[in-house]
């Protein structure tokens, strides 16, 4: 079984550009005009429901949030595409 | 400017300064949808500020280790700037901000709209009203930033009316 290796720079790179890159007003528009199927409601809402239950108050998420973040940023060389904003 | 001294960085007492400063300051971004019931990941704060909080918010912050990389009259300017050391906040302080499809957003209209959350004991923070966070989420115009609105709308259904 082949290891899996780690992308290079230039693939983290570019998965972070196309992360941070501005969308036109075109692609805006049609981004929000894909309405939301029930299946994706569902699974989004059950995950909204999860956390608010396992961590009930602002400040036990955001605890939580933080704890995340550092063990994810430990295992890994860079900061994860996606996490600004 | 103490560009190594991130350990003086304590949530709950940034949080209790920016609140106790009496700055007009929005938490937006990915930290509000966490602090609404949105489990995403971030590596920063955001907030938008009035521009005329930006010395008194600034020094809010100092004593986290938290310095701005541009005086309050070039943010002005610049319409955002950066106070980092070990964290990163991003303070946008432009008076109104296009969305990337074209719609003005003024932090004189969300702020009147604001709603608090307490974000450590007997800390709370003002975060914009749900529709404007989405709002906010439409000025970064970002791939990610549409599936937080999708995330947004799904907690706005969830909450109800």
């Amino acid at each position: 079984m082949k290891r899996l290796e780690t992308p290079s720079p230039a693939a983290l790179a570019g998965a972070l550009a196309l992360s941070e890159r501005r969308l036109t007003a075109e692609e805006a528009r049609a981004a929000l005009a894909v309405p939301m199927g029930e299946a994706e409601e569902n699974e989004s809402r059950s995950l909204i429901r999860w956390f608010r239950r396992r961590y009930p108050t602002p400040a036990a998420r955001l605890a939580y949030a933080r704890r995340a973040y550092r063990r994810w940023a430990s295992a890994r060389p860079v900061a994860p595409p996606g996490t600004t904003g | 400017m103490g560009a190594m001294e991130g350990s003086l960085f304590e949530e709950a007492n940034f949080f209790r300064a920016i609140a106790d400063s009496g700055a007009r300051a929005l938490l937006i971004g990915r930290r509000a949808l966490i602090a609404l019931g949105i489990p995403v990941l971030t590596v920063d704060y955001d907030f938008w500020l009035h521009i005329d909080d930006i010395a008194s918010f600034n020094a809010a912050i100092e004593p986290s280790g938290l310095y701005p990389t541009h005086t309050p009259e070039e943010a002005r300017t610049r319409g955002r700037y950066v106070a980092e050391n070990d964290e990163r906040v991003d303070v946008l302080v432009a008076r109104s901000v296009p969305t990337v499809d074209g719609i003005h957003v003024a932090f004189d209209d969300l702020w009147p709209r604001r709603r608090g959350l307490e974000v450590a004991a007997g800390v709370v923070l003002a975060v914009p009203a749900l529709p404007d966070l989405i709002l906010t989420k439409r000025l970064g115009g970002r791939p990610k930033d549409f599936e937080d609105i999708r995330l947004l709308e799904a907690l706005r259904r969830e909450d109800g009316p």
